[in-house]
């Protein structure tokens, strides 16, 4: 297995956040994971990403322990629900950054950049500041940023908890493309039903920190506590 | 037809601001200028002659004072920035930021007098460092309750981003945090080098006399009655300020709006 998470702990003062989180994912497959808020989805996501340290359990990447390892060593990037370009940097200097960090050589950040923009459809908007990108052009150099250092994980927090309907629709899909092409391994959590089964090769559920991830999509269809059955029912009373 | 009073109300309003400033720098070129006489009897560079001449040490005061600002300022600011980040991020933050406060609780002078003691037992009374660090105790904890504002989630978020993105710390803060504080980084710098261009109270308990600040200089001539050297003095004291403000405007206002 790529990514191996083995019996992770970690609390807050005397609060259980995350309770014996185990599970593995293969390389170049997305598992979604649903979960309320507070239910600890954030906290198991930013422990894997080595920014929380857990207070138990261990956590593998292509079968090496990377539970101690910095954040900055460990090449998993960590995305969040706020695309937090950075201000005083354009749309292709946002993308360009994590390989400035890496030292890359300038001709090949250029070439690796204007592909990002080709490929995330923003061509003609990479001198533009944030402020002049709409939400899902924002979000969109989000991702191009993270995806263009190559890493071995991708985190995703609630990528599109904050655009409209159709922008997140439209996302989605961008998503899955990117995935393909850039052979992208990810965790990907949502709060949204629909995304959650739309997003993954595999399906998680997360409730009062315990993770639970089901064989194929159809177990989780049919487990009354993910609220499938409940929301088949609702739509299926309409007719 | 009705009058319109606002231009006269302002260029009135004006005029009363700038007439202390202008009044300054012409009782700054006078000397012998004595009642019931409507203007002095003399009136040209004589005085700023003489105190370029350095026969005052004028001259030597403003550069002292230009050398002790210049390094107040860039210790507080710089230490007010990471110490307000490690302070954001400690347990007690409360408590470390109510302690911040404490320098502003008593008055300059009393403070310098509770200092006075280990100044003295370090060596620092009556020298440049000692000012310094007197006047740093003064400015440093306005800049740490100034960066206080700027540590936040949003900008923890950034950090963390930076890391996953496989950044040091050092890049963090060169890339991302010092642009991010750019114009507050340069405005604190401004307020704590006025804190100590102006500073009284203090300079003159641990300098006793022997580090003459600009501001030491005019209460000395004002205390001597020399009108137009503290009018000069007051010029030269002026002087760095409306510099500094102008820079503000023009490179720091203009881009936070």
């Amino acid at each position: 297995m790529f990514l191996e998470v083995q019996h992770i702990v970690k609390s807050f003062g005397a609060e259980k956040v995350v309770k014996d989180l185990s599970f593995s994912l293969q390389a170049k497959q997305t598992l979604s994971i649903l979960g309320k808020s507070g239910c600890g989805k954030t906290t198991m996501l930013k422990t894997i990403g080595g920014l929380i340290s857990p207070d138990s359990g261990k956590i593998l990447l292509n079968g090496v322990d990377i539970t101690e390892t910095k954040p900055e060593k460990r090449n998993i990037v960590y995305l969040y629900q706020e695309d937090l370009l950075f201000p005083h940097l354009n749309a292709f200097e946002n993308i360009a950054f994590g390989l400035r960090i890496k030292k890359i050589p300038e001709g090949l950040i250029k070439e690796k950049v204007q592909h990002m923009l080709h490929s995330l459809e923003l061509e003609g908007q990479a001198d533009k500041m944030p402020t002049q990108l709409s939400g899902g052009q924002r979000q969109r150099v989000s991702f191009g940023r993270a995806i263009s250092t190559n890493p071995s994980l991708l985190l995703l927090d609630e990528p599109f908890g904050s655009l409209d309907t159709g922008t997140r629709q439209r996302m989605q899909e961008l998503f899955k493309k990117l995935t393909e092409e850039f052979d992208i391994t990810s965790l990907f959590v949502t709060h949204d039903l629909k995304e959650a089964v739309l997003m993954g090769n595999q399906i998680g559920f997360m409730q009062d920190g315990v993770l639970k991830v089901y064989e194929d999509k159809k177990d989780f269809i049919q487990d009354p506590q993910t609220g499938v059955q409940s929301e088949i029912e609702f739509w299926g009373g309409l007719k | 037809m009705r009058i319109n009073w606002k231009p006269f109300v302002l260029s009135l309003a004006v005029l009363l601001i700038l007439f202390p400033f202008v009044y300054l720098v012409f009782l700054s070129l006078a000397s012998e200028w004595r009642f019931p006489d409507v203007l002095p009897s003399y009136i040209g560079f004589k005085n700023w002659v003489t105190v370029f001449g350095s026969e005052t040490g004028l001259l030597q005061s403003f550069f002292s004072s230009l050398l002790i600002s210049l390094s107040v300022a860039i210790f507080s600011t710089t230490s007010g920035f990471l110490i307000s980040k490690a302070v954001f991020y400690h347990p007690k933050k409360r408590t470390l930021t109510l302690l911040a406060y404490f320098p502003y609780i008593l008055a300059p002078v009393v403070f310098a007098a509770c200092l006075s003691f280990f100044f003295l037992k370090m060596g620092l009374f009556g020298n440049m460092t000692g000012v310094v660090v007197a006047q740093f105790i003064i400015a440093f904890p306005y800049a740490l309750l100034f960066f206080s504002s700027f540590w936040n989630e949003k900008v923890k978020s950034y950090e963390d981003l930076v890391a996953t993105l496989g950044g040091n710390k050092w890049q963090t803060y060169t890339k991302v945090l010092l642009p991010l504080a750019k114009g507050l980084l340069l405005i604190c710098f401004f307020q704590t080098f006025l804190i100590s261009w102006f500073e009284y109270g203090l300079t003159s308990i641990i300098g006793i006399g022997k580090v003459q600040t600009l501001t030491i200089k005019v209460f000395l001539f004002i205390k001597e009655t020399n009108y137009y050297y503290g009018a000069l003095s007051c010029c030269l004291l002026i002087f760095p300020p409306v510099v500094l403000l102008y820079f503000n405007k023009r490179y720091v206002f203009k881009k936070l709006v």
